[in-house]
């Protein structure tokens, strides 16, 4: 009797069992959309963090100039917008992308100056010390928002810590830029997704009389990006997770230097003198017919090329031997001296900027020029406005940082910065260096700064 | 005659030819482009050294959507009066450690030139610090008591050796008349000097008109910015750059300088050649 018991179901136990069941499937839901999927009702109900801005505070921001003109327009509409809601003030200055970095080391040195900065790439763990922790902000927005890329966690938090030195506000992707009419004429549909097949169609057409482009020089932009997607993508890297031991004396790295000897030979002379402004310049006058670059040859073709931008496509970096994206592209982060007077002030207009009402505008007028840090924004409608810009909503996605695989900080910043990577691949290509050779010579002075 | 004639020309002017070319070119470049449109200069099918299609467009860019002519009165106040200041100094200060002769004055000499040497980027950082505890950051006068800092050394340095070539019996003469140090500086130095002043005064306005390191760092706004940043900061986009307004920007810029250079060319010669012949 008390077995039958047992194996009966009451009503008492149908109700808990439903109960309990209906719960789980609701949790299992719940679970699924946030580790998945954006869910606006649980965005709406993320409170922002409570950021009490002082009185008649004055906020000076220190940020790069884009190409794109809108870019400030909207930026400057958006801060219009907030200081009307906040009564608060704002002083922007601009300034061109290299001189943003040494304006504010300088000012976190001297300890006075600008409140927020937009900097580049590994800034903020130069002088971690000095900036101000954004971990609610950047918690808040993360959770509203469908979630950081894994990429932007790396350069926001201070290594190795779960604490916000920085906001990764956007990146100016890049992509491959490259001439529809003359990859058919080399007897393509289009540019391959590999890189094997890359330098086929570059071979063909260099063949049709259409060599290929990449800025070897020491371009922040162009240069940088190219030649760490190409070391990354054949396996290569500069130094080991642990961050002390260099790894870019390796069988891989050896082996992208051999392959982009056969890229080069696609190459227009006179790409190792190349910074930034060159292969636009090179792209719309019709010298070359791949390049890759951020939205500034396809924004500057809109208005003033137009038979270009008819022929212009881009397409997202070709994967290489390690069978997965691995780019580089460049990312601005957000950050807050802890000097500022108003450090509630900055938090709360960098949040401000990160809402939908106000990111979703900016990245909609910039065709494409921001590529999003958070993970919602990949479906915002202005990605579909032109097959071409589409692709530069991936690159946060597809890219790893830099000093890749180790810690970012003093040491990766200064690699960069004395463009190590470049100097390797142009010291194969055109100054006759081996493979073998180059390494090394990078192994050097990478041990200089890893020390 | 002939011969001499033929000889003349490639002694002298086929080498001054070549040299005006020479200096001149980058002048023309920068004309070139700020009258081109940006089609022509994009354009590689069209002779670069000739302007197909005059335009103004690259003008009206410069002048009208930018503060350029604010950029260039920032600049001439930055420029005289951080000249007017270390010619003062410099003149008193070289007259001193040449003439008056005290104890350590060489020494004091050769270290007022290794001042010289020291370069801007090492001196940003420190400077950076007085110019906030002055709370002159972002304002003219940073840059106008910053650029002294490497003007006086090497005013000084020049005026030294151009104090040195004024024979000293001219001082003793007036000594002797019962005249002061103070009376001598001024009445018989400063006007026997006034090559080398001037020499060291297109130097120094020369040196504060094209200065950037300091200009960009301590100035913020852009309507206090002067032409040198001004120029990069509004005209250089990431990877675009306004080719037509930056060379337009950098012809008007140079013009001032072109015509200081101009007025003051006699003195200049002689204040690089020495004071007076004896």
């Amino acid at each position: 009797m008390g077995e039958k018991k047992k194996k009966e179901l009451t009503r008492r136990d149908f109700i808990k069992k439903s109960a309990a069941g209906v719960a789980g499937v609701g949790l299992a839901t719940l679970s699924m959309d946030s580790l998945f999927q954006w869910n606006p009702a649980l965005a709406a109900q993320v409170s922002a963090p409570p950021l009490k801005i002082e009185k008649n505070a004055v906020l000076k921001i220190l940020r790069w100039s884009g190409f794109v003109k809108s870019d400030e327009q909207v930026w400057n509409a958006n801060t219009k917008k907030w200081e009307k809601e906040t009564g608060a003030k704002v002083v922007t200055e601009y300034l061109s992308w290299e001189d943003v970095r040494s304006k504010a080391a300088m000012e976190a040195s001297v300890g006075a100056g600008h409140d927020i900065v937009l900097g580049w790439y590994d800034d903020p763990h130069l002088y971690p010390d000095k900036l101000l922790d954004v971990s609610d902000v950047a918690t808040y927005l993360g959770k509203k928002y469908g979630g950081w890329y894994p990429v932007c966690e790396m350069y926001g938090k201070l290594y190795g810590t779960d604490k916000w030195i920085a906001l990764p506000i956007g990146s100016a992707g890049i992509c491959i830029n490259y001439r529809k009419s003359w990859v058919k004429e080399a007897g393509f549909e289009k540019v391959p997704g590999d890189i094997p097949g890359f330098i086929k169609c570059c071979q063909a057409l260099k063949k049709k009389g259409h060599p290929t482009g990449f800025a070897l020089g020491h371009a922040v932009g162009d240069g940088n990006t190219w030649t760490h997607w190409w070391l990354w993508s054949h396996g290569g890297k500069a130094v080991e997770k642990d961050g002390k031991t260099i790894a870019i004396n390796s069988k891989e790295t050896i082996h992208a230097l051999d392959a982009v000897k056969e890229l080069y030979e696609t190459m227009i002379p006179g790409v190792a003198s190349w910074l930034d402004p060159h292969n636009n310049k090179a792209f719309l006058s019709g010298q070359i017919s791949v390049t890759s670059n951020g939205n500034s040859i396809f924004y500057a073709s809109m208005k003033k090329f137009p038979d270009i931008n008819k022929d212009l496509m881009t397409m997202n970096f070709p994967v290489g031997p390690v069978g997965h994206p691995a780019e580089l592209s460049m990312i601005s982060q957000a950050f807050v001296f802890k000097h500022t007077p108003v450090p509630n002030a900055a938090k709360h207009f960098l949040r401000f900027m990160f809402e939908k009402a106000q990111y979703g505008k900016w990245e909609s007028e910039t065709w494409g020029y921001i590529t999003q840090t958070l993970k919602d924004y990949y479906n915002l409608p202005a990605w579909k406005k032109d097959p071409r810009i589409t692709p530069y909503r991936e690159c946060v996605k597809r890219m790893l940082w830099n000093g890749y695989a180790g810690p970012m900080g003093p040491a990766s910043a200064a690699a960069m910065s004395e463009y190590v990577v470049v100097d390797m691949f142009a010291d194969v290509c055109v100054g006759g260096k081996s493979p073998k050779a180059a390494a090394l010579a990078a192994e050097r002075k990478l041990k200089k700064f890893y020390r | 005659m002939r011969q001499k004639r033929k000889e003349k020309f490639f002694r002298f002017y086929l080498p001054l030819a070549l040299f005006l070319i020479f200096l001149l070119f980058p002048f023309y470049w920068m004309f070139a482009t700020t009258f081109k449109s940006d089609m022509e200069l994009y354009n590689l099918k069209l002779n670069p050294f000739l302007i197909h299609h005059w335009s103004l467009l690259n003008l009206k860019h410069l002048f009208f959507q930018t503060p350029f002519l604010r950029w260039l009165a920032n600049t001439f106040f930055v420029a005289i009066t951080s000249t007017i200041i270390s010619l003062s100094a410099s003149l008193l200060a070289a007259y001193g450690i040449q003439r008056i002769r005290f104890k350590g004055s060489s020494l004091m000499g050769i270290g007022i030139f290794f001042c010289y040497l020291v370069p801007p980027t090492i001196l940003f950082i420190p400077l950076a610090t007085m110019v906030f505890k002055l709370r002159i950051w972002d304002s003219l006068w940073a840059l106008s008591l910053i650029y002294p800092t490497f003007l006086i050394p090497f005013c000084t340095w020049l005026l030294m050796g151009y104090f040195n070539s004024i024979p000293k019996e001219l001082e003793e003469c007036a000594m002797m008349d019962g005249a002061s140090r103070l009376w001598i500086f001024w009445r018989v130095i400063v006007p026997l000097s006034l090559p080398g002043i001037l020499s060291a005064g297109i130097f120094a306005f020369t040196l504060s008109w094209n200065e950037y390191l300091y200009a960009l760092t301590f100035i913020s706004t852009s309507l206090k910015k002067t032409v040198s940043v001004g120029l990069v900061t509004e005209l250089v986009r990431g990877d675009v750059y306004h080719w037509g307004p930056l060379m337009a920007g950098a012809l008007f810029g140079s013009v001032p300088v072109a015509l200081v250079y101009s007025f003051f060319v006699e003195y200049y010669v002689a204040g690089m050649t020495g004071a007076l012949k004896e």
